[in-house]
């Protein structure tokens, strides 16, 4: 196999691993899976590039800017059109049709304001995106710092589910009312975990943006493939998602090349409903307890 | 209104649809209006599935783009006639949409969702791609006008066949949902639990509805090519499925007459929309959110609760018509009870034991308590005898016949009835509806028999009809069966998941905890209703705290601690017992006293 084709694989593998993490890190406390959450991504994107460069503004203040605009607006996601549906029926699925409009709306809104056109964005100093070769592929030292920052962020993240604070978060998961006795507020859970989610999904948009250009075609494809990566991987598994985002990259990549690029969503797609239909729960999920 | 009047509305409506062309007719309403009834062929399918299963399709559009295709293809380049080109539309949508559907449905709900939305992508991308099938970005030109016995379909004619179809659609439809199939339907939408445990299997019927609406977007985009003569792929970008989406949230999700009122609506406002084409998703995702939040059941729904309001500001009852309900009265069956055999049965949950190793024996016919404090494994056991936890080892059997590893709707199907600790209702349904759920196993229509209202569908739809009268009569909720379930207060809804439980003619029935909540009069009716229960023959195991209900109606009793048997035998001794004494009930108290 073509090692540059494994480069390639392995950057856009990261890229779904951080957007499935995205989704695993609101899934857990809420039981939601936000439809939004391709858009938040493609919103932190442009938010970034715009501060990048449009304004000239340091790498480091675009992606602190980005992810604390994308985290408020989670936020008020949450607010209106997730809390509300899930006040009316805990268990209902409301909130299918309310993230997916949110979704409508960012990406259309976005459209408006900023237009079509792809922005492009440099990487922060003294990262680059001129190859040169490793091992026999054309790296950038850019791929090479995205691979390296998604495995310590989920590592990072795998860490704090393991603290005090991190159970608290996988107990509400389990049971909200339980945890609710054990003295912690569900809600405000869930609204940290939109605001975390939201800062994570715009700190994918920005890493994404050197490599994918910043632009409102982001979202629908980002959310398909993180959705692709979480679920191979096990909704709610961040060690699967990683592995399942490579597993996704190298999919794509591989049908691109054998097949044709213009099959390589319908390649990606069937190898996930392949893998979902031997393995219901994804590669490394496992069946929810069932509450009778 | 009388179902008399409401049939005559509906004719007098069809006929004004028919006959209207002739009076206000121009080539330009005609071709709308097929438009609309083909999308409204689209939307009511959708409703099956979105409103009634409470599943989210966002690929309907491309199963209507593949029916489409498939009938242009047929007839453009392998010049076959419409009749069997529609056909293969509906096939080819209804299996590639079951092919894609069949690993989403064994999971939550919104992996369908997203399941049919990278669907609908994938499809739009091979639109274009596979040039070799669909002529890429030209598409199909020039598909024919159908032709029926010699004769080609005029505009008119096709308006009339679109027309007829719906009218159809919402017939069958009504039909169905007022079927076997619509109850199970609603209960994996409001409270999957309860249908499994009355026999319905989660993903046939989930499947079952998906295959028909997805049938039924197949033959809407068979009249869309011929109506239309050209299908490119620009027809159907991931707007188009969005926009049925918006149809049915708008017009009722959930309604019978929602998505007509929905597709009606939006084609009442073209013009708006045209105006505001950029603008267009925007509207879009703000009417579904706006309507997700303050109108969930969409303007039928509006109207419904308006139409309450007035009733009762002209202090009219809430429900205008009862049918007759006394064909129900008479005596319930007898039963052949079934023995249960519990052997070494044992259940972890991560590290925590549930059960160690418990055994115990129930002799068919005859009724068994199994008594102990909370988190001894009680109800972990009901849940094994009936197929909802995997058991870890041991074995059990009923009627000698072993039940372990079979999926709760396969265990319920082979007369395992059962109750839970807080009751499973289906709240939106009736109270003689939810009694009814309980006789979906029995039943053998096929959908397609339900749908057409066959000879065979209506027999068997009267005995159950009769059945279900017969066990709400025998648990005492006969005059209240046409309330919805949910606002019966919690005894009435335990009495009626009982008998829910009982239509489904039980050899062996599982009470978990019924008791708990009852008033001491609902306590004794309840005493006597599992008494009567036994004396039907069925075999009875309750799981309960209540020592003196125990103690009344039980011939045996097994005594749970720690995931372990404690004592068992007759409530005489057991409950004498110095262990059960000491470690159960306290060293003070004893039989006659509750304990919960």
């Amino acid at each position: 196999m073509d090692p540059d084709l494994l480069v390639g694989a392995l950057t856009a593998g990261s890229l779904y691993a951080l957007v499935a993490m995205g989704f695993n890190i609101l899934y857990r406390p809420t039981n939601v899976f936000n439809f939004a959450q391709g858009d938040l991504v493609m919103l932190g994107a442009m938010v970034g590039a715009t501060v990048i460069t449009v304004l000239g503004l340091p790498w480091f203040v675009g992606a602190g800017l980005a992810m604390l605009a994308v985290a408020a607006l989670a936020l008020l996601e949450e607010k209106v059109a997730v809390a509300p549906v899930l006040n009316r029926s805990a268990t209902g699925h409301g909130w299918v049709i309310t993230t997916l409009a949110v979704s409508m709306i960012l990406a259309n809104l976005v459209g408006l304001g900023w237009g079509p056109d792809p922005i492009a964005v440099k990487p922060p100093w003294p990262l680059s995106t001129e190859t040169f070769e490793l091992l026999g592929a054309n790296v950038s030292s850019y791929q090479i710092a995205v691979v390296v920052v998604t495995v310590a962020l989920v590592l990072g993240v795998e860490a704090f589910y393991a603290t005090r604070a991190g159970k608290a978060v996988l107990a509400v998961a389990e049971d909200r009312d339980a945890a609710l006795l054990r003295g912690i507020n569900p809600n405000r859970l869930s609204s940290w975990s939109f605001f975390l989610g939201g800062g994570i999904a715009a700190l994918t948009g920005v890493l994404a943006a050197p490599v994918l250009y910043a632009s409102t075609g982001l979202g629908p494809s980002l959310l398909l493939k993180g959705f692709a990566a979480a679920a191979v991987g096990g909704i709610g598994n961040n060690r699967g998602a990683l592995i399942a985002g490579y597993v996704i990259g190298l999919a794509e990549a591989i049908a691109a090349t054998v097949l044709s690029p213009g099959y390589q969503l319908a390649a990606t797609f069937a190898v996930m409903l392949a893998i979902l239909l031997v393995r219901p729960h994804g590669l490394f999920g496992r069946a929810e307890a069932r509450t009778v | 209104m009388s179902s008399r009047t409401r049939s005559a509305l509906l004719l007098a409506l069809a006929a004004v649809l028919y006959l209207a062309p002739f009076a206000i007719g121009t080539e330009y309403r005609l071709f709308i209006a097929t438009q609309m009834a083909a999308y409204v062929l689209v939307a009511v399918g959708l409703n099956l599935l979105n409103g009634y299963g409470g599943q989210v399709s966002l690929g309907h559009g491309a199963l209507v783009a593949i029916g489409a295709y498939a009938v242009a293809i047929a007839m453009v380049d392998h010049h076959w006639s419409f009749w069997p080109a529609a056909l293969l539309a509906m096939l080819a949508a209804s299996a590639v949409g079951a092919v894609m559907a069949l690993p989403a449905f064994r999971l939550s709900t919104w992996y369908f969702a997203l399941i049919t939305l990278g669907f609908a992508e994938v499809v739009g991308g091979l639109l274009t791609e596979w040039r070799e099938l669909t002529h890429g970005f030209a598409g199909v030109v020039g598909v024919p006008k159908p032709v029926l016995l010699g004769h080609e379909l005029s505009s008119l004619d096709l308006y009339w066949l679109a027309l007829t179809l719906n009218i159809l659609a919402l017939w069958g439809m009504a039909n169905l949902l007022a079927s076997r199939f619509g109850r199970a339907l609603v209960g994996v939408r409001d409270n999957p639990v309860a249908a499994t445990a009355s026999g319905v299997s989660l993903v046939r019927i989930k499947m079952l509805a998906f295959v028909v609406s997805a049938a039924m977007a197949g033959v809407a985009g068979a009249l869309y090519a011929v109506q239309k003569t050209v299908v490119t792929p620009d027809d159907f970008t991931a707007d188009f499925s969005i926009f049925f989406l918006l149809v049915v949230v708008l017009g009722g999700a959930g309604r019978l007459w929602g998505p007509v009122v929905g597709a009606v609506v939006f084609f009442l406002v073209p013009e708006l929309l045209a105006a505001l084409q950029s603008w267009r998703m925007l509207i879009y995702g703000t009417a579904l959110l706006l309507l997700m939040l303050y109108a969930p059941h969409g303007l039928v729904g509006a109207m419904d609760v308006g139409w309450q309001h007035l009733r009762k500001r002209l202090g009219l009852p809430p429900v205008a018509s009862q049918p007759p309900l006394a064909a129900g009265r008479g005596a319930v069956e007898p039963v052949a009870g079934e023995a249960l055999t519990v052997q070494g049965v044992e259940k972890r949950f991560g590290g925590v034991t549930a059960l160690a190793g418990v055994s115990l024996e129930v002799a068919a016919g005859t009724t068994h308590a199994i008594v102990g404090p909370n988190g001894s494994g009680k109800t972990t056991l009901l849940n094994m005898i009936s197929g909802f936890y995997p058991i870890d080892a041991g074995s059990i059997l009923v009627d000698g016949r072993s039940v372990v590893g079979l999926a709760p709707h396969r265990i319920a199907r082979r007369g395992v009835g059962r109750t839970f600790q807080t009751p499973r209702m289906l709240p939106a349904l009736s109270v003689l509806d939810n009694a009814l759920l309980g006789a979906y196993p029995a039943e053998r229509q096929s959908a397609l028999s339900a749908a057409l209202r066959l000879p065979v569908a209506r027999r068997e739809q009267a005995a159950s009809l009769a059945d279900a009268l017969r066990y709400l009569d025998f648990v005492g909720l006969a005059d209240r069966a046409l309330e919805p379930a949910g606002e019966l207060p919690h005894g009435q809804q335990r009495l009626a998941e009982i008998a829910r439980a009982l239509v489904g003619r039980p050899r062996l029935l599982l009470l978990d905890e019924p008791a708990a909540g009852l008033s001491l009069d609902e306590l004794d009716r309840l005493g006597e209703l599992i008494a009567a229960i036994g004396r039907l023959g069925t075999t009875v195991v309750i799981v309960e705290h209540h020592l003196e209900l125990v103690a009344n109606i039980c011939s045996s009793v097994t005594v749970l601690e720690r995931g372990a048997v404690l004592a068992s035998g007759t409530p005489a001794e057991v409950f004498s017992h110095p262990e059960v004494i000491a470690a159960y009930m306290g060293t003070q108290a004893g039989v006659g006293q509750a304990a919960s």
